[in-house]
């Protein structure tokens, strides 16, 4: 799953991330937790657990489209979502103009903090390297920096220490994860009187937690719910079961008569087919059933009755 | 005089599930189902409460991919086949049970239910928006639009060109349908990016919604939290969502539809009864689907349930009501000391989770609607355009990016499941502007012009959330990655042929009236 960094980078980043100041929420997610939302959006496209059925396609979607790119997408205050396309051609006029530098150099995602800043490839406030194997075409990039700008270079790094970029990513913006430090000075408002609102928009009521920490606790909790969930439906998804068993009668009664008659069975006009013949089927509680025909000649001078008995038992 | 306010939103969505190839297409049952289930319930609540003069105020998105299929003349047909067949198993149902009287009274209600909606059904002319719209007339519903497929927005940063197309062409739906101009939009899956505001202003809507956090996270502090609208710069106004109202509702620790009385979800006779007796019922390939008749109630936290008793269930809608409403007021005072003003209350929820999901949901709006009428005047039920004209200055600030989903931000719709699918719409979007530009001042024959609304078309109904999500929650997996796909080639396929000028017009004509969404659709949207 997304996080995919190396350890080496991780240190650095985990130093620069100090100079920031922001400390990091850490999120574990398991697969298995369905959070509510989820589980009541799901119910829209849930007709029953389905065989899943193959589907081939006629044709397939392009690998590429032969154009040498990068793309970054914000994913959540944390995560960047990067993806790239780096067109043979450009590997091989690097390869033919490298060398041997080019055999011993590494694919890099050059990460850039440019926030608040114009760009000129020398300015950011700090930047990290993460390294990616070669057929590697996406990248889950892990930021620690809620709140920043960010771009990213593809490129090459050589043994010397040379970073070559071949492409530059677009700019993107993670979001704050907890409220602003700006203040407006037109609408002052004191800080505990905030704290007290901001509770009871994360619905926690007007409890006095810190601010960031009604923000954790609201994340923490969307993701624990997967737990609550085994405990009563219908917010969750259909419970697993173990071995079961389940047994139930069904009683069919069927018969035939003149096409114009009229039937009762119990007491309850019946309908018949064009050819006179009808089938009834009853779910078959325990207990004794006894169960009056009646049909009845068109012109009604005639009438037959036959009563058939039927007693269902459980052991 | 009241000391606060509470807008309660139904967000209304579908994608667009439309397979006139198939005589029986699974996927088309999403639709059939909420229908019978949501839409129709809701609309009777709606007729009621307007024939016992009950005023009340409720904002609605009907998403454009929802109403096209509203409008759609072979689904119209195709429900009122499917509601054919609930109605003739309803009436074997109400035989088969007839020693069963615990069973019994739950297949008559069903039975009844199912008459009733073919009948509501009809008497729209087999078009639902003609309710919707009636309610809006009579000044009771705000009817606000959404993103032309849901596609979205964050996700769309670099190619805000998809964005401006999907705001232009749902607002050109909406007036055809509504005959005015659309004033508010739900934002797909509540989903704000800074700077979509700008598009959204440029198209006219006046304001959006966004989760709690957009507003609390935003720049600078937003001085009410999220108990009043703020404006972005651009003018136009956010509405943060209250999550205190929404848990009550959404939670799976007290929430109210977990309720032991109400109607458990996952227990379907297309299930539970013998496959000789209910083959003509599900799928024609022989699978087994959800009907919709379901006879047992939550019961408990085991498998074990126990027959569904309709009274005791209408008993607790009513009482869950008057919980909410009471809670409501609470949490109006309290904010109403803190802020010395009154506050907005703002509670979103997925329409289908009414009825459909929570199958008392609707009968426990009806109930809540008529107490806040007749037994409380502390809060007072409003649109978000009313708000405004009664509270015109709000603040100004930045909201922040922000989603409802869960995490509360991209994830569900940006994670190793579905994240292959950004660089063929973004690749797709970028030749949609090209196409735009390339022909905005020349004038295009038929022919060519058909090819390049076709294009957007199919570039638009590739966007739709929904196929990330569903890819991401793992049910009709692979559906998703069908429809995301075709889309994609059909969109390549008709740039290349408009590119070489060598459109194909069997072909053309096979797929318009396949993917035949938005008639009036202009390509000119997507620059």
């Amino acid at each position: 799953m997304p996080a995919r960094i190396s350890k080496k980078n991780k240190k650095v980043m985990k130093s620069k991330v100090k100079r920031i100041g922001r400390e990091r929420i850490k999120i574990s997610v398991q697969k298995s937790e369905v959070p509510l939302q989820v589980a009541v959006g799901e119910s829209k496209f849930y007709l029953g657990e389905q065989p899943s059925r193959a589907y081939h396609p006629a044709q397939e979607l392009p690998a590429g489209y032969g154009r040498d790119k990068i793309v970054l997408m914000a994913r959540d205050p944390w995560w960047i979502y990067a993806y790239w396309e780096i067109t043979s051609s450009t590997i091989d006029r690097l390869r033919e103009k490298l060398g041997h530098a080019f055999v011993s150099s590494k694919r890099v995602l050059r990460v850039y903090d440019i926030s608040d800043i114009i760009f000129d490839r020398k300015n950011a406030h700090r930047f990290f390297d993460i390294e990616i194997p070669p057929e590697t075409n996406n990248w889950y990039i892990d930021t620690q920096g809620p709140g920043r700008s960010w771009c990213a270079d593809y490129g090459l790094r050589l043994t010397n220490g040379e970073f070559i970029t071949i492409v530059r990513s677009n700019t993107v913006h993670t979001p704050l994860e907890g409220p602003s430090w700006i203040t407006d000075e037109e609408w002052m408002i004191p800080e505990d009187l905030f704290a007290r609102l901001y509770g009871m928009g994360v619905g926690f009521g007007s409890s006095p937690l810190k601010l960031k920490r009604l923000w954790q606790e609201r994340l923490k909790r969307e993701l624990g719910s997967g737990a609550v969930f085994s405990i009563s439906s219908p917010m969750k998804k259909a419970q697993k079961r173990g071995f079961w068993l389940a047994v139930n009668t069904e009683l069919i009664l069927y018969g035939a008569t003149e096409p114009n008659a009229t039937v009762t069975v119990q007491g309850q006009p019946v309908s018949l087919r064009p050819d006179g013949s009808f089938t009834l089927r009853f779910a078959l509680p325990d207990g004794k059933q006894a169960m009056p025909v009646k049909a009845k000649s068109f012109s009604g001078s005639e009438e037959r009755t036959i009563t058939p008995v039927v007693t269902r038992e459980t052991k | 005089m009241n000391k606060g306010y509470l807008c309660i939103v139904l967000h209304s969505h579908l994608p667009f599930v439309r397979h006139p190839e198939h005589e029986d297409f699974l996927e088309e049952d999403w639709f059939y189902e909420a229908i019978t289930e949501t839409y129709i319930p809701l609309i009777l609540v709606f007729e009621k409460l307007i024939n016992d003069k009950i005023d009340f105020r409720i904002t609605m998105s009907l998403t454009p991919t929802l109403t096209s299929m509203f409008c759609d003349s072979l689904l119209q047909e195709r429900y009122i086949k499917h509601i054919n067949k609930l109605i003739e198993l309803a009436h074997r149902e109400v035989e088969r049970t007839r020693w069963q009287p615990e069973f019994h009274s739950v297949a008559n209600m069903y039975l009844s239910r199912f008459y009733e909606a073919r009948s509501t059904f009809e008497r729209y002319g087999r078009n639902l928006v003609n309710a919707f719209k009636s309610f809006q007339g009579l000044g009771k519903l705000e009817i606000i639009t959404c993103g032309a497929t849901h596609g979205f927005f964050p996700l769309m940063e670099v190619c805000r060109a998809s964005v401006k197309a999907q705001v232009k062409v749902a607002v050109s739906h909406y007036e055809r349908l509504f005959g005015k101009h659309p004033i508010g939009i739900w934002l797909p899956e509540c989903a704000y990016n800074p700077g979509d505001d700008e598009i959204l202003k440029q198209a006219g809507i006046k304001y959006f919604f966004s989760d709690a956090h957009g507003v609390l996270h935003g720049t600078p502090r937003p001085k009410y939290g999220c108990f009043a609208p703020v404006y972005c710069r651009s003018g136009v106004a956010c509405f943060g969502r209250d999550l205190e109202s929404s848990k009550q509702v959404w939670s799976s620790i007290g929430g109210y539809p977990g309720d032991y009385n109400y109607r458990e979800f996952y227990r379907d006779i297309g299930f539970d009864l013998d496959y000789e007796y209910i083959k003509p019922f599900i799928h024609p390939d022989g699978i087994r689907i959800n009907i919709g008749i379901k006879y047992y109630r939550i019961t408990g936290p085991t498998n074990d349930k126990s027959p569904y008793v309709p009274d005791w269930a209408r008993d607790k809608a009513g009482e869950h009501a008057g919980n909410f409403i009471f809670n409501r007021q609470r949490q109006v005072e309290y904010l109403y000391d803190l802020m010395r003003k009154k506050p907005l209350i703002v509670s979103p929820y997925d329409a289908e989770l009414f009825g459909h999901w929570w199958f008392e949901g609707p009968m426990w709006l009806d109930f809540l609607i008529r107490k806040i009428y007749f037994d409380q005047d502390i809060i007072r039920m409003v649109t978000p355009s009313e708000y405004l004209s009664e509270n015109p200055r709000n603040q100004v600030i930045t909201p922040s990016m922000s989603s409802w989903g869960w995490k509360g931000y991209g994830e569900v719709w940006l994670q190793g499941s579905n994240d292959w699918i950004y660089r063929h719409l973004h690749q797709a979007s970028e030749r949609m502007s090209e196409l735009a530009k390339a022909f905005s001042s020349k004038n295009t024959d038929g022919l060519m012009q058909r090819a390049l609304n076709q294009a957007l078309r199919e570039l638009l109904l590739a966007q739709s959330s929904d196929w990330a999500f569903i890819m991401a929650t793992g049910t009709h997996v692979n559906y998703a990655v069908r429809r995301t796909k075709n889309h994609l080639l059909s969109f390549t396929r008709l740039y290349e042929e408009i590119k070489t000028n060598s459109i194909n017009e069997g072909w053309l004509s096979e797929i318009e009236s396949k993917d035949n969404i938005f008639p009036e659709i202009d390509y000119r949207a997507h620059q």
